[in-house]
This record gives structure tokens, C-alpha cells and sequence, in this order.
């Protein structure tokens, strides 16, 4: 299906769903919840902590267990449960689901039988249970991951967690580029977009590949070089205002006694998933 | 002018090539003294910007002599930490395009971002930053990410950023662009107000009905890219052939009662002219 | 290629980030002392352009399309050590804020893309376009060839990454924790599709823009020689065998006690219950490999042995890997430098 239709189209909808996930996103990020209110460091910590909890833990249970806990910080966050669960779980079996269907059999996953499909002497095809189980790892610990990781970024302004990086020892000049580079993501995003529109307003019927290959080149060169003069003005706009090539941040985090609660029982269940 | 003071910026023949090749400024001399309120008059293409750039210190010519504050300004002079320092602080520069000068997360953090360049201790940053929020009315876009704001928005967001800086000169490129008629006035309206607490105000335009109320004193940029002409408010706003040759104003057909004629205008202002 | 969490064992990644990090410490010292404050919009800006340059679908012939990953033309146009911030930015920025790619395995992503994908792509185009006239055709088709094998060659190291996993991290019964999949399976699984179709749209691209710029904006194509001359040196001759040595020290030390974390977990789950089902823990890979080695593997029953075995293992396999790699790096920085 996605084969069929345009390039055109498919850029077109690629660029439109990002800058829709942006503004969504940011519209959560604002609600009044649970995790909205937890300090956006003890966030990043708790939330690498589980993040770990999943990758380490060798109980599917227990990765199940973690994914409820997901669900469960979700609902108390105001985040739509649905467009939460769908978010994840619909891009999953996609890729992750067709990766990891293969590894059911005995051809990749040898091991002990339960479903024998094909068999005769020389040849025998069966699901086996390594193979399910190792499947199911795959996808629980990728759905989980990723779940984990939609859930802090949905309820953490951007800039926030831009800040609370910091935490993680990132040189400041780093995060001042990853901030900087997502902001100017989108005004080349936006740019970007009108060129695709503007190509589609005027082509009727379809055009030949090559013809679409020169075009993309000529227009993806643009935005290189408006993205390289761009870099040159802001550098005057950061320069007049004072930039020496530091980074300055102010944080103004306060520690609350409830982000300590809950990063201790975060960090304890996330502790408690690895030794269980 | 009440008191001929020692010119803060002073332009000796100065000429302005970029990478050599375009001609930007042909041997431009001028001097302002504190306090002013000067426009730099010109069409598109005259060099104004240029000339900002440079009094800004972001552009050195390489032929002519620019002096700022008893100081030649040189690229070799801005290697000197203190003299770079004491510089950016006294000259605020707001750039036409807002979405060069805005490239913070958050507006908060735009604000924030000279003060915190120039190291200032955390309460004077958070004090200046929720002042200049304050006098332009813009508390309620504190958390707003600046790209995501409308063009009036961001006029105001760039000019809160420099405000906090609290600059003794002011340089505003272009600076009525892009506004709808209200947010316009208003803007006319600070830059008179800032000049009266004090502060030089030097503005490149091409809006003459702006310039009527910004400027007490003209400079003119021809589209040779030389300084043709300079004057009070009065002089030069009367000298309809000087601004039509300057291409800052035009002729065309239009209606007095019954009549129709053409002859060099200005447009929203209302003007009265005996009809033969 | 953008690797999600979930497929690599926290042990690989905690190796993988060992091996990024004296990349990104190299390449952050120079955006702040060498290349000045100039380099912090010019790197923000190429990060935003190549997160939005994934979002271009290039037509391939048989009706598909497919995106570039763009390192290498980020790396022609800013040079290497400017590109690993770039492209790590907007790799961050993709695993962030849209789940493209781990965070656990960010460090892996960033090193096949960010680091081994502008290294590679960079000393190809130079290999190729060498000191050719700027509107010469050897440059785009040096690109073009550079965007190839550096995508090519950075899938391969993703296949490796993978492909590694089953033999190391086994539950045990035999099901693989983590990716499932050999390194028969792997490697021919993710190159058959790099050949194909990946690395060819990344060649299309990279060679058609460096093509475009030599028409229209070549003043684009000379901004690694505009440097200062103090950066330039630096940018071209310095990584030098021993930032990168130290960098692969410190990942020796850390590799066997990233590995040794989880293998006390791995033990622990695994004694009580293979001694009640009176099993022993054979992981497949190593019982095939142990057939190539001269003296087989002595009493395979006991768990925490094999375990061990693993561990040291895939500590060998890992360390022999990235010092090929650094040593390659090194290798090809050094003569370059020597060229100049």
C-alpha cells in the first residue's frame, strides 16, 4: 500500500505527523498530572531506571507487570489511554512483530516443540518454546521501552527536559545545540512542507523518477543552504547578545517532598523487577 | 538636540563588501551622539542592515574607520574580554527576522539568555527577565516555545530579549515589518517612550509614515548604496524628489473626489493638496 | 537502522556508549575550544537539516521510496568531528521526542551513524574526490560512492551489534533475551536491503546535492577549508592514535564490568531452577563455536561457568571488534594527516 502512493504524499504526511505530534505532545505536556508535576530530573532518573528495569529483567511477567505500571502512570497523568496504547502498540507489530515472527520457529530458535507444523523425515517445522518465548521478549521489552519513553516526553514540556538533561552530566553545549537544533527542526520543517505543497500544486499526473530525483536534490539543497545561512545570522543574534560559545542555564527546580515519594517508589520498583 | 555631546558612534568613509564581491555600504560617514533618535532611511538593498550590523559589532569593513564610544570597534578589539563585554551590554540589536533572533526553547528562556551571556548573578537575571516580560504585556507566553508564537508575538518576544539586557543603544532593524496596525502603534510608541527615559535609538526603515514619529534625525541610503543625504525629521520628509529618487516613495493614479491624477505619496496618511 | 530499546542487552549498550563517548568528548572540545562559538548555530542548524532531510521519500525505480540518513554529506560539507555532533543531535532528538531509536541503545545508534557513518563517508569522498577541481566530477560521484559504503558499512556494524546478541544473552533454556537472531542471520538480513535500497537512496542524495551545489552554492562546498587554519590542521590530522587508545582503555575497562552487571542477575535466576530441572545451561552459540576451538569447553553443566564463558566472550568479541575499528579509524586519520 505504502508503495503506491506518491513520494510527494508520503513526505508530505511524514512532515505533517511530526509537526502534529510536536503541538499534541506539548498540549499533554501542560495538563495538570502525576508525572507533569514530578521534577523533570528526578524523572529522567526514575524513568532510565525503569527503562533499565525492562531491558534487564528476565521475567516476561515482570516486563508485563512494568508495562501495567506504564498504563497506570498514563491514566494518573491525564494521558488518553487509547491514543497512548495505540501510539505504541500500532507502530510494534509492524516492524518489531514481523522482526521477531521468524524467531518462533526451530529453524531460527531451536528447542523443544509445541506446535509441530510440518514434519517429515528430513525436514520438521515447529513453533518452539524458546522460540515464542524469545519473540515475546522481543516485543514486550521493545513495546514497554518505547512506551517508557513516549510517557516522559509526553508529560515533560520539551525545554523542561532539555534542562533536567543536564543532570546526566551532558556538557551544556550540548544541550544548548539540542535545543537550538529541534527549534530550527521546525522552521525547516515548516519550509520544507510549503515546498512539497507548492510541488504538488503544480505537478498534474506523474512524473517520471529521474525528474522527481533532480527535484528533491535541487530543493533539499536549498534547505542546506537556507540551513547553513540561517546558522550564520543566528550566530550574530547569539553573539550580540553576549554568547562566548558557554552555554549559561538556569535551572530553577525545587525538590519537592512528593518527588522524592515517588521517585523512591519508582526506583524501588524498577529495583525490585530486576532482582524479582 | 539639547547638548552637543561627544558622538557614541562615529563612521569615517566606511565601505562594506560581502565575500568580497557584493557592495553592500560605499564609504559611508556619520556620527550619533546619546540620546538620538536617528532613522536610517533607504529601499531594500541600500546597505541599512549592513550599516546596523556594523554598529552592532557583528560586522567589521574592511575599508573606513568605525569608532564606538571613544573606541575603535575592530574585530581585534572584541578579542579583548572586557571591552566585548562592556560592549554587548551597552547595544541591543533587534534583527528583522524574529526567527533568527529567537532561537531559545521556551520565551522565558530567550529573555533570559543575555543576562545569563553577561553572568549576572540568578536574581537580577529572574528579576530583569519578569520585568521586561511585565512592560510588554507578555507574562502569559512565559512557558511558550518562541517558534510556535504569530509574528506579533515574536516582535514582542525579541524585544523583551533585548530589553533584559537593559542596552544604553538601541538598533532596530526593520522593526514595523510584519505587524498588524495595532501591535505597530504600539511598537511606535515604546521606541518614542525609550528614547525618552533616555536611550539612543538608531532605526533602518523604508516606512516613512514610522520614521515621522521615530526620528529626529535622517540619514538616506541611496540604492548605490551610498549615504546621499542627511537632515532633521523635517528636511528630509519634505523633500519629495530626494525620496522619490531614493525610491522610498512613488507616484500613482489615484482619486480626490472626482478627480484622477498621479503624484508622489504616501500612503495611509491623509493628505490635502489644492486641485486645479 | 535507528535500533529501539529492547534489542540489544544493557550490557551491549553500556560498551556501545563506552565507544561513542571519546568520540563525542573529542568532537565537544573542538566545538568549544577550536572551532569557536561560530560552530554552535552552524552544528544546530545541520542537526535540524538532516532531521528533516529523513523526512524526504526519494522515488527508486520499481515504485518505492526509501529516505537518506544524510551523515555523509553532513560530514563532506562540516567535516567529520562536526557531523558526530550533528547527526548525534538529531539522532537524540528522533529517539527523544518521536521513540525513533532507544535511549538505552542511543549509544549504538549514534555510533553506527554518528560516528562510523561520517568517519567512513568523509575519507571516502577525499579518498576519491581528492584535490580535484571544485566542479569536478569526481566530487559528487566520490559522495555518491562515500554515502554508499558509509551507510553500507554502518548497517553492517548494526548487523554485527545484533547478530551478537543471541550467542551472548540466553535464558536458560536456550531463548535468546535479546535480538534472537545470529549473525548468519543477521548480517545477510540487514545488508541484503542496505544494498539494495538504503545505501543506494543515501548515494542518490548525497551525490545529486554535492552535484546541485557545484552549480549553484559552491562557496557551500568550502566551508571545512574556510576554517580557521588552526582548526583546519586540527579538524583533518589531529584524533591521532591517542585520544582514540584512550578512549578504547577506558572502553576495555568498562566493557567487562558492563557485561558482569547483569550476569549476576543472569545467575541467580538461572542456578535454582536448571539444578531442579537437572539441566545444563548450553548457549547454542557457544556450543558451535566451542567445536572450532581446540580444547572443548570442559564441564558445560555448570551454569555459572558457561555464564562466565559468555561473558568473557562477547568482553573479547567486543573489544577485537572496536579496536579493528579504532585502528582502521586511526590508520586512515594518520596517513591522511601525513598527505597534508
Amino acid at each position: 500500500m505504502r508503495a503506491r502512493r506518491g513520494f510527494i504524499e508520503r513526505s508530505i504526511a511524514d512532515i505533517t505527523a511530526t509537526l502534529e505530534k510536536a503541538i499534541f505532545s506539548e498540549e499533554l505536556a501542560r495538563k495538570e498530572g502525576l508525572l507533569q508535576n514530578l521534577d523533570p530530573r528526578m524523572k529522567v532518573i526514575t524513568f532510565l531506571a525503569l527503562l533499565l528495569a525492562v531491558s534487564l529483567s528476565q521475567g516476561l511477567l515482570i516486563i508485563v507487570a512494568l508495562y501495567f505500571l506504564t498504563l497506570l502512570l498514563a491514566w494518573r497523568s491525564r494521558i488518553p489511554l487509547g491514543f497512548f496504547i495505540k501510539r505504541v502498540w500500532l507502530f510494534m507489530p509492524f516492524f518489531t512483530g514481523m522482526v521477531a515472527l521468524p524467531a518462533l520457529f526451530n529453524i531460527f530458535t531451536p528447542g523443544e516443540p509445541i506446535v509441530t507444523l510440518w514434519q517429515t523425515e528430513r525436514f520438521h517445522l515447529a513453533i518452539t518454546i524458546q522460540g515464542l518465548r524469545t519473540a515475546t521478549f522481543l516485543v514486550l521489552r521493545v513495546g514497554v521501552s518505547v512506551s517508557l519513553a513516549l510517557l516522559s516526553v509526553l508529560t515533560t514540556p520539551w525545554a523542561t527536559l532539555l534542562k533536567a538533561l543536564h543532570i546526566l552530566r551532558l556538557p551544556q553545549v550540548f544541550i544548548l545545540i539540542l535545543g537550538m537544533a529541534y527549534r530550527y527542526a521546525f522552521l525547516l520543517l515548516h519550509t520544507a512542507n510549503s515546498m512539497f505543497l507548492a510541488r504538488q500544486s503544480r505537478t498534474v499526473g506523474q512524473m517520471p523518477g529521474g525528474e522527481n530525483r533532480r527535484w528533491i536534490a535541487a530543493s533539499a539543497s536549498t534547505l542546506l543552504a537556507k540551513s547553513y545561512h540561517l546558522s550564520q545570522e543566528v550566530y550574530l543574534a547569539m553573539l550580540s547578545r553576549g554568547f562566548r560559545g558557554e552555554a549559561q542555564m538556569l535551572d530553577t527546580f525545587r525538590l519537592k517532598p512528593s518527588d522524592w515519594l515517588w521517585g523512591a517508589t519508582l526506583l524501588a520498583l524498577a529495583l525490585l523487577a530486576v532482582l524479582m | 538636540m539639547k547638548m552637543r555631546k561627544e558622538p557614541i558612534f562615529e563612521l569615517e568613509r566606511v565601505s562594506f563588501t560581502y565575500d568580497g564581491k557584493v557592495t553592500a555600504l560605499r564609504e559611508v560617514s556619520l556620527a550619533v551622539a546619546a540620546r538620538e533618535k536617528i532613522a536610517l532611511l533607504g529601499a531594500n538593498g541600500s546597505g541599512k542592515s549592513t550599516l546596523l550590523m556594523i554598529l552592532a559589532g557583528l560586522y567589521f569593513p574592511a575599508l573606513g574607520q568605525v569608532r564606538a564610544f571613544g573606541n575603535a570597534l575592530t574585530e581585534e578589539a572584541f578579542k579583548d574580554e572586557s571591552f566585548a563585554f562592556s560592549f554587548r551590554r551597552k547595544v541591543g540589536l533587534l534583527f528583522q527576522d524574529p526567527d533568527v533572533q529567537l532561537f531559545s526553547p521556551t520565551v522565558w528562556d530567550e529573555v533570559a539568555f543575555a543576562p545569563l551571556q553577561l553572568g549576572l548573578d540568578q536574581e537580577e537575571v529572574v528579576s530583569r527577565v519578569e520585568e521586561a516580560l511585565r512592560l510588554l504585556r507578555i507574562e502569559s507566553l512565559r512557558d511558550r516555545a518562541p517558534h510556535r508564537l504569530s509574528e506579533g508575538e515574536k516582535k514582542k518576544v525579541a524585544i523583551a530579549s533585548i530589553l533584559s539586557l537593559h542596552p544604553e543603544v538601541w538598533l532596530l532593524d526593520e522593526p514595523t515589518a510584519g505587524l498588524d496596525p495595532r501591535t505597530e502603534s504600539w511598537f511606535l510608541d515604546f521606541i518614542c517612550q525609550l528614547n525618552e527615559v533616555g536611550h539612543t535609538v538608531i532605526t533602518a526603515t523604508h516606512d516613512l509614515d514610522a520614521v515621522d514619529l521615530i526620528a529626529d534625525r535622517i540619514y538616506v541610503l541611496s540604492e548605490e548604496n551610498r549615504l546621499i543625504a542627511q537632515g532633521t525629521r523635517q528636511e528630509i520628509l519634505s523633500d519629495r524628489e530626494l525620496l522619490l529618487r531614493c525610491n522610498l516613495t512613488h507616484e500613482h493614479r489615484h482619486r480626490h473626489e472626482r478627480l484622477e491624477h498621479a503624484h508622489p505619496h504616501r500612503h495611509p496618511e491623509r493628505h490635502i493638496h489644492p486641485h486645479e | 537502522m535507528h535500533i529501539p530499546d529492547g534489542y540489544l542487552s544493557p550490557a551491549s549498550c553500556a560498551v556501545m556508549y563506552a565507544a561513542a563517548t571519546p568520540f563525542w568528548y573529542r568532537a565537544s572540545r573542538k566545538v568549544k575550544r577550536v572551532l569557536t562559538a561560530r560552530m554552535v548555530p552552524l552544528i544546530a542548524l545541520f542537526a535540524a537539516f538532516s532531521f528533516v532531510i529523513m523526512m524526504f521519500n526519494i522515488p527508486l525505480p520499481g515504485g518505492t521510496t526509501g529516505h537518506a540518513v544524510g551523515s555523509t554529506l553532513v560530514a563532506i560539507i562540516l567535516g567529520p568531528w562536526a557531523a558526530v555532533i550533528a547527526i548525534s543531535v538529531a539522532l537524540a532528538i528522533q529517539a527523544l521526542f518521536f521513540g525513533d531509536g532507544g535511549v538505552l541503545a542511543f549509544g549504538a545508534n549514534c555510533f553506527n551513524m554518528a560516528v562510523v557513518m561520517p568517519f567512513v563517508g568523509y575519507y571516502i569522498y577525499h579518498w576519491i574526490s581528492g584535490r580535484s577541481e571544485l566542479t569536478s566530477l569526481r566530487r559528487p560521484i566520490g559522495a555518491a560512492v562515500a554515502g554508499y559504503v558509509a551507510l553500507t558499512i554502518a548497517a553492517l556494524f548494526t548487523a554485527v551489534e545484533l547478530g551478537l546478541q543471541p550467542y551472548l544473552f540466553r535464558a536458560a533454556d536456550g531463548t535468546p533475551l535479546y535480538a534472537p537472531y545470529g549473525l548468519s542471520v543477521a548480517i545477510p538480513a540487514m545488508m541484503g536491503p542496505h544494498l539494495l535500497v538504503a545505501s543506494v537512496v543515501e548515494a542518490l542524495v548525497t551525490g545529486s546535492i554535492i552535484s546541485y551545489l557545484q552549480r549553484v552554492n559552491q562557496p557551500l562546498l568550502m566551508l571545512t577549508t574556510e576554517l580557521p587554519a588552526e582548526a583546519r590542521e586540527r579538524a583533518v590530522a589531529s584524533p591521532r592514535a591517542r585520544i582514540l587508545w584512550v578512549g578504547l582503555a577506558i572502553l576495555i575497562l568498562l566493557a567487562p564490568l558492563g557485561l558482569l552487571a547483569p550476569g549476576t542477575a543472569w545467575g541467580e535466576w538461572g542456578g535454582e531452577e536448571l539444578r531442579e530441572l537437572g539441566l545444563g545451561f548450553i548457549p547454542e552459540g557457544l556450543e558451535r563455536l566451542g567445536g572450532i576451538w581446540p580444547a572443548p569447553i570442559p564441564d558445560y553443566e555448570v551454569p555459572g561457568l558457561n555464564a562466565n564463558l559468555g561473558y568473557i566472550l562477547s568482553a573479547v568479541v567486543g573489544i577485537v571488534l572496536v579496536s579493528l575499528v579504532t585502528w582502521l579509524v586511526s590508520r586512515i586519520v594518520v596517513r591522511q594527516s601525513t598527505k597534508i
